[in-house]
């Protein structure tokens, strides 16, 4: 297969240019086209040339990081060279991994590629932190510097650089060690880099006794969504795979409230409540709300996971001798477990999003930190607000996955197990 | 024992099963058979009271099944189902604990009965115990599904068509292991099916259903020879003096006391094995079959060359484990006259065509009365 200019050739997914090639082997007609668009596999790693162009636009087209006189007047645009040698290590890193993605094909590929992603994304706070002490030399106390749209891009794209390396390699023992080193990476940056000149830090450097309370607050209201949620869910879509009647009247109901928005449930709780003596604000509307959020994954799913189990197994147990109860706790409650733990994961990242507009009734949260930030235009407090969330989000499903991983049976897992 | 006196079975206003009457004597296989919506499986699944039986008694050892709970009933009934069923999220050794555990067994007289059962079904416990039903083929699915039925040593079996689901050579294999472990451990069996030569060749009686109704209830020989009516006969078919070697069993029906060549060390073989038989089969020092000598070119001073013919015992021999009339179905498909019995290559045996006359005509002194009839040859189910 003799080389030839780009513009000729034929875009197609690599696989399929694969099998035309040994498909090729057969006759003469199928051979020419493989002369056209048959080439190595991977030729190009879209994923990670997408990332890396992401990257590269962060680093190149849009500021960097901003610089505010004080905490609430809008930001001067700063480039990427105000975070000086660590500005230019993240444009090279970008370079090599564009050129790695794209051009030259090492048999180190993906483990370069993976490398070269997790270090964008490592280097950032670094680069930031660079900046910030960099910009902020000789200005007053009330300087900020605070985190432009291009380091956000470079690691979104250092993000997409780093899944696509991981995409590719499989079992491999550098993608643990590599999430270790960047976590590493960060940490050491809030402690010995320049983080906390930025104004995100310094933002919540003034907050955060209040901070933690109000993770504290959101942590529990989120809780005891999912955990009534969870309680009354289960249960329902039980009684929902044994009764048809319950089953129309439930899933419909659940899925009803599913489409109101949020604010105006918040609302129309604060009637029924009233009617009986109760605040329609604070704790308790938030709690009802977000209980009546959880309920339409966990309800689907324990419905669905339970009319799911094989007809056969439930025939075997009966007449092996199981009660209605045996059956339930030993066959259909682990063979429907994947599905339910599947929708407690979901209704619980639902619930820490829904959690941050309970605000609104005073429940408190950090949604009141992303409001009070819109209000006073204050984006370092709105991101003070909307990080933690993300990463609460991240790790109740890493959470949730976790505990899937080690109570579900192996005999149903859905990775592959050797035969 | 299993007696069931006038059992009926009613959905509104259709009856499933119509005053059905049968005792299968303990330690017997009984074969439910009938065309799809016979009533049979209705039939089977009224004895461990999956289904409620809207009229007559059902006994189980003398006693009254409506005496006891259904689930205390069932634990002392083993149930086989085509689907298996076995529990996906539980490893092979855990499905054959269900009922043991479910009746209390201690754990450390568990753990040496799922050994016991693995090895009676022919699988190796080491390598199966701790595998996941996904792991497994069909065949080896019901091989576990069976000894889950079997774990708590129940007096009395319902099966319901076990082997349907599994492909042709696995089920011959499936049968001929059902046999010798019924054999073995002589349970009360009540199996459903709806094909005729697996019926043949497990029962020793065959209760025929049709439209709810038991159409006769004797043994396969003399549905066979003694058709009740029409229906009987169609349904049993008309190649009744074949469907009778379906009962008989290669190692039942073979000659043991056949001649054998070794081959010795020098690359010569034992000249002297070759007596008034024209043929004689050549094994190798471990009785291992390699092939027949024919003792006729021997006798005129051909070389051993010519005189041998090489076989390889998995194509050219039968095990004695499967009914004559596959072994005469092997014969035809290989032009033999004669086939070598092998359990995993040694010689066992061997059988002639002869003697598989000799079988058929001992049992078919008579041709049945409904000869005369014009037969139908409307196909059962």
């Amino acid at each position: 297969m003799g080389w030839m200019p780009p513009s000729l050739r034929v875009t197609g997914s690599p696989r399929k240019a694969l099998s035309n090639r040994q498909a090729g082997q057969g006759g003469a007609i199928v051979r020419n086209m493989t002369v056209i668009s048959g080439r190595p596999a991977r030729r190009v790693d879209r994923v990670a040339a997408f990332g890396a162009v992401v990257a590269l636009a962060g680093c190149l087209l849009v500021p960097f990081a901003e610089f505010r006189a004080n905490r609430i007047v809008s930001g001067a645009p700063e480039p990427l060279s105000s975070a000086g040698t660590a500005g230019w290590l993240l444009l090279a890193l970008a370079v090599a991994a564009f050129g790695l993605s794209v051009a030259f094909r090492p048999a180190w590929r993906g483990r370069g590629i993976l490398i070269l992603g997790a270090g964008l994304v490592a280097l950032m706070p670094w680069a930031l932190g660079f900046a910030a002490v960099s910009l902020l030399i000789g200005a007053g106390s009330p300087a900020r510097v605070s985190i432009g749209s291009g380091a956000w891009l470079v690691m979104l794209g250092g993000a997409i650089i780093w899944f696509a390396g991981a995409r590719g390699l499989g079992r491999s023992r550098l993608k643990p060690v590599l999430a270790v080193a960047v976590i590493g990476l960060w940490v050491s940056s809030a402690v010995f880099g320049g983080v906390p000149e930025l104004s995100l830090a310094r933002e919540y450097a003034v907050q955060s006794t209040r901070f933690w309370g109000l993770v504290r607050e959101h942590l529990m209201l989120s809780g005891l969504g999912l955990a009534f949620g969870t309680l009354i869910g289960v249960p329902l879509g039980a009684l929902a795979s044994r009764n048809n009647l319950v089953r129309s009247a439930t899933l419909s109901v659940v899925g009803v409230i599913q489409t109101v928005p949020s604010l105006a449930l918040l609302g129309l709780l604060v009637f029924p409540l009233a009617a009986v003596g109760l605040p329609g604000i604070g704790t308790l509307p938030a709690t009802i709300a977000l209980t009546l959020y959880a309920l339409l994954p966990i309800v689907r799913n324990t419905y669905v996971g339970l009319a799911g189990v094989d007809e056969g197994a439930l025939d075997a147990g009966r007449g092996m001798g199981m009660s209605k109860a045996q059956l339930l706790l030993r066959v259909e409650a682990p063979l429907a477990l994947p599905l339910v733990l599947e929708g407690v994961r979901a209704a619980a990242v639902l619930v820490i999003g829904i959690a941050a507009v309970t605000a609104f009734v005073g429940a408190g949260g950090l949604g009141i930190l992303v409001f009070q930030g819109w209000g006073q235009q204050a984006d370092d407090l709105t991101l003070l607000g909307a990080l933690p969330m993300v990463a609460l989000a991240l790790f109740a499903d890493l959470a949730i996955r976790g505990v899937a991983s080690v109570a579900v049976s192996p005999g149903i897992r859905q990775e592959e197990v050797a035969r | 024992m299993i007696r069931l006196d006038n059992v009926v079975k009613r959905y509104g206003d259709t009856t499933a099963v119509d005053g059905v009457s049968f005792e299968v004597p303990t330690g017997e296989v009984c074969v439910l058979i009938g065309p799809s919506g016979c009533g049979k499986t209705t039939t089977l699944r009224m004895i461990n009271r999956l289904i409620e039986p809207s009229g007559g008694t059902i006994e189980v050892d003398g006693r009254d099944i409506m005496s006891a709970r259904p689930e205390e009933l069932r634990r002392h009934i083993g149930y086989v189902i085509q689907s298996v069923g076995l529990f996906p999220h539980l490893t092979v050794a855990d499905n054959i604990a269900t009922v043991p555990r479910l009746l209390g067994w201690k754990d450390e007289r568990i753990k040496p009965r799922i050994g016991e059962l693995l090895e009676l079904v022919g699988l190796d416990p080491d390598e199966y115990a701790g595998k996941y039903p996904r792991q497994l083929s069909g065949g080896e699915a019901q091989r576990i599904g069976v000894a889950r039925a079997l774990a708590a040593d129940p007096p009395v079996l319902l099966m319901d068509e076990p082997f349907g689901a599994v492909d042709p050579l696995n089920r011959g294999h499936l049968q001929g292991e059902f046999a010798r472990i019924q054999r073995e451990l002589k349970k009360t069996v009540i199996f459903v099916t709806h094909d005729v030569d697996e019926a043949i060749r497990l029962a020793d009686r065959i209760a025929l259903m049709r439209d709810g109704r038991l159409q006769q209830y004797d043994t396969p020989e003399a549905l066979l020879d003694h058709p009740a009516n029409k229906f009987v006969h169609d349904f049993m078919g008309a190649d009744r003096a074949l469907k009778r070697l379906g009962r008989v069993l290669v190692g039942d029906a073979m000659r043991t006391d056949i001649e054998v060549a070794r081959i010795l060390d020098a690359g010569d073989i034992d000249r002297d094995a070759c007596g008034d038989a024209r043929f004689v089969y050549l094994v190798d020092g471990n009785g291992l079959l390699r092939g027949w000598v024919d003792c006729h070119d021997l006798d005129e001073g051909r070389s051993i060359d010519d005189a041998v013919t090489e076989i390889d015992w998995r194509e050219a021999s039968v095990a004695p484990d499967i009914s004559l009339k596959d072994a005469l179905s092997t014969m035809i498909g290989l032009g033999f006259r004669s086939i070598p019995v092998t359990e995993s290559g040694t010689l066992v045996g061997s059988i002639t065509l002869s003697s598989i006359e000799a079988t058929m005509t001992s049992s078919d002194s008579h041709i049945t009365q409904l000869s005369g009839e014009t037969l139908s040859s409307e196909e059962p189910s």
